[in-house]
């Protein structure tokens, strides 16, 4: 042992310090940033008095995997209940106020005081302008559904886009941990910037990834497609233009294998994508049935004849005929309108006729109610309705209708809980995430004073060697 | 070494998401209050919403026929006091025939009342209610009695009707031999009371036999209307109309006793007849009265269901918005203090 051995070690305690210092400044520069893992400088003895300083980046793989997965449940699952609430609005109206049950209460209401005062012919127009009113809201709800899947249809083009960019990405921040690795140099940066990428990722598909040699990560989707392997896989998507009543919408593949949107109608979605395709076919898709399937039932419950057997005041393109008997006629609710004979004269409703004189029940006078009576009694017995529609299979129109809001505000209702669970799930597993791996900058401080004695104690070593070196000279000279 | 370790960023944000979920808690907190019901129904109550929304619905139309059944029940007091009126002059009438009978009337007075009660009896039957005539049936739209006046189609068929019995008019010199017996055969002769009894009532009356029916409640309905056609309505027509026609002829003292003898018993059973539809048409009313009672009974309840189902307590909802205030507040306080917590402070 020397002086100048002292001098050494002090010398490398001085390189170790400030190598210690800008890993804790660039801790502190970056304590915000949520995508930082807390760098550590971990010094090392080797031989007696060398140090090496080795920057270990702070990961919890776990940790990481839970939030991951935490944030593409949130994220499909805010996508699914945030659609239901726009479609909410979109077809029934705030309160239910624009809902096919509300039209269809109205003009059950206008039938019954038509029927206390036939001959009042202004009472008829009130029904006909309730029947029109029905008819509007099936028109125009068939008409939001549909534009709402065309619009869920372009956006999930979009999303893909972005996916597919962000794979891109994946794939230039992978290369670059690959090859600093094998280089042997520090790629914690290069290893945030991968992480930060993926967890965009996560909120479009649900990941599970490995991590190979060299930190070459590879990524498939929670069933197992390959998203990633070396070379990013190619999602791919064509949109429709526009969507008609009970068409399927196209499927999103990736790497040729078609992307499953989870089960139909339960209210859980995870990935903004699989949230998109339930909303597109899943929900959206049963409420078009559902409208489809109250427009048959009217124009049943006013079809005219015995047994009724021509649409009424109610008509369709099939018209005279009447929609066979408990099968779903996609569109129909689009295609409901008001009969143009009863609209002209609503006496027509009441005395019968709107088919022609071969279905004209009374001509004795215009205080005839029977047939008003019949129509309203019909709207309220059951019949038949198309099991695919997801609700009651026998019921009336009025109970059916509103039915259709009850099954409808079930599944928003379960979706919109299950959106706050996942919600809270992913805000408490960032925390910890951020907990294990960010950095606190208090902490920091306090090593900060740290390296700052260690700085000054080998200063002051330095400074005692030199002043020793100095005596030493001073006496030899 | 890492015991326990809390990241500067997980510090500051550590209030920032609850303190969001509070002030959307907040926000539906106050429409609770203002509203007095639960802010967003549909997510509230689920699958259950389809409950609330049949409650509306039965609620808007028990009030709607609650409020048709006013209108079926003013038809039915109008019907109810003109049958009445009906009655009254049917009693009237038998009394002056009962006079007449007995020698003591004169003929004219006799012929008087007949003609009035004819009269009566038209622009009774003829009483029309919200435009539509009380007595018409279905075939509200015309007057249900036509006037028994020269050319009236009543009033020829009747002329008819004697000058085919007897071979000349009533205003003709030889009805004068016109015997007790004759006229009592005549009155009774399918020929007369076929105008009255039978399918010729058409010449007096256009009503249908088939009256207004309408629902007066949820599962009932009901004939709410008396047609023209009733028996009471015929009886007393028959009555009136051969008193007012045949006291006015050139007719023996024997064949006018006969004439009244007729009416009389003509006017006795139409008293009657008449007092039977009362009595129906009351019970109708009752029934009518009776079911919009039990409708808006049925609305009271449904209203308490909606409540329990849509309603919040108004108390508790105010608690919350205090809690929710004070949280939000200290809250703030929090975040602002653990601001200023950083070693940098303390550090020279």
């Amino acid at each position: 042992m020397s002086l100048s051995t002292a001098l050494n070690i002090a010398q490398s305690s001085l390189r170790a310090t400030s190598l210690q210092t800008s890993v804790v400044s660039r801790n502190v520069s970056d304590a915000h940033d949520p995508d930082y893992a807390r760098r550590a400088a971990v010094v090392a003895s080797m031989a007696p008095g060398a140090r090496v300083v080795e920057i270990q980046r702070s990961a919890n793989e776990q940790l990481f995997r839970q939030y991951v997965a935490a944030l593409s449940a949130w994220s499909g699952q805010s996508t699914l209940s945030s659609g239901m609430d726009r479609l909410q609005l979109a077809v029934n109206g705030a309160d239910n106020s624009a809902s096919a049950s509300t039209a269809i209460g109205a003009l059950q209401q206008a039938l019954q005081f038509y029927a206390t005062s036939p001959s009042n012919q202004s009472l008829g127009q009130s029904v006909i302008v309730a029947a029109q009113q029905v008819v509007r809201t099936l028109n125009d709800g068939t008409q939001a559904l549909q534009d709402f899947r065309t619009q869920t249809d372009g956006e999930i083009a979009t999303a893909v886009g972005e996916l597919n960019n962000l794979l891109g990405q994946f794939e230039a921040a992978n290369r670059a941990v690959v090859n600093g690795t094998r280089a042997g140099t520090d790629v914690s940066d290069a290893l945030d910037q991968r992480d930060a990428i993926l967890k965009k990722i996560a909120e479009y598909v649900p990941v599970s990834t490995f991590t190979r040699g060299d930190n070459d990560m590879v990524i498939t989707t929670g069933d197992g497609t390959m998203l990633f392997e070396t070379v990013p896989r190619t999602v791919s998507f064509t949109p429709s233009s526009g969507y008609a009543a009970g068409a399927q919408g196209n499927t999103i593949y990736i790497d040729n294998v078609p992307l499953s949107a989870g089960p139909a109608n339960s209210a859980e979605a995870n990935g903004k994508l699989a949230g998109m395709l339930q909303l597109r076919d899943g929900v959206a898709s049963t409420m078009q049935a559902q409208l489809d399937e109250i427009a048959r039932g009217l124009i049943t419950a006013f079809a005219e004849g015995d047994p009724p057997d021509a649409a009424g005041l109610f008509t369709w393109s099939g018209a005279p005929a009447i929609p066979s008997s408990g099968t779903l006629v996609d569109g129909l609710a689009g295609q409901i309108r008001v009969n143009a004979a009863a609209a002209n004269n609503p006496s027509l409703l009441r005395d019968g006729g709107i088919n022609g004189a071969a279905y004209v029940v009374n001509s004795d006078g215009s205080s005839y109610a029977d047939l008003l009576i019949a129509y309203s009694e019909r709207l309220d017995e059951p019949m038949d309705f198309a099991p695919s529609a997801g609700i009651t299979v026998t019921s009336s129109v009025t109970s059916y209708s509103a039915n259709a809001i009850g099954w409808f505000e079930g599944v928003r209702q379960r979706a919109q809980v299950a959106a706050d669970n996942k919600e809270a799930l992913a805000a408490r597993t960032a925390e910890a995430l951020s907990n294990d791996t960010g950095v606190n900058v208090d902490n920091e401080l306090a090593l900060l004073l740290d390296l700052e004695h260690a700085y000054q104690a080998s200063a002051r070593v330095l400074n005692t060697v030199n002043q020793m070196l100095d005596s030493l000279l001073e006496a030899v000279r | 070494m890492k015991a326990v370790s809390v990241s500067s960023a997980a510090i500051s944000n550590a209030l920032r998401y609850s303190n969001a979920r509070m002030q959307v808690d907040l926000v539906k907190a106050m429409k609770e209050m203002d509203t007095s019901r639960v802010a967003d129904l549909g997510l509230a109550l689920g699958a259950r919403s389809a409950q609330s929304i049949n409650f509306h619905r039965d609620i808007d139309r028990l009030q709607g026929i609650v409020d048709s059944n006013a209108l079926v029940t003013s038809r039915l007091s109008s019907t109810q006091a003109a049958l009445g009126n009906l009655s009254d002059f049917a009693q009237n009438l038998m009394s002056v025939l009962t006079t007449a009978i007995s020698g003591d009337a004169a003929a004219t007075t006799v012929r008087d009342t007949g003609t009035a009660t004819l009269q009566s009896l038209t622009s009774i039957l003829n009483t029309s209610v919200n435009g539509e005539y009380l007595f018409a049936g279905i075939n509200t739209d015309t007057k249900p009695l036509a006037d028994f006046s020269a050319t009236s189609a009543a009033k020829i068929a009747f002329d008819t009707a004697f000058s085919n019995y007897f071979g000349f008019a009533q205003t003709d010199l030889q009805a004068a031999n016109i015997t007790a017996a004759q006229m009592t055969d005549f009155l009774n002769d399918p020929s007369v009371t076929d105008q009255f009894l039978g399918a010729d009532w058409t010449n007096w009356s256009s009503a249908t036999d088939q009256t207004i029916t309408s629902r007066i409640a949820l599962s009932d309905t009901s004939q709410t209307s008396v047609s023209a056609n009733i028996d009471g309505v015929r009886k007393l027509a028959m009555a009136a109309a051969i008193v007012s026609d045949l006291f006015d002829a050139n007719l023996s003292d024997g064949a006018r006793q006969a004439v009244a003898q007729r009416a009389l018993s003509l006017a006795g059973e139409a008293t009657s007849d008449l007092t039977q539809t009362q009595a129906q048409t009351g019970i109708i009313e009752k029934r009518v009265s009776d079911a919009s009672d039990r409708m808006t009974m049925q609305i009271d309840l449904f209203n308490r269901h909606i409540l329990d189902l849509e309603g919040v307590d108004g108390y508790e909802v105010a608690n919350r918005v205090n809690d929710l205030v004070a949280h939000i507040q200290t809250s703030y306080e929090l975040t602002a203090r653990i601001q200023q917590l950083s070693l940098l402070n303390f550090l020279t």
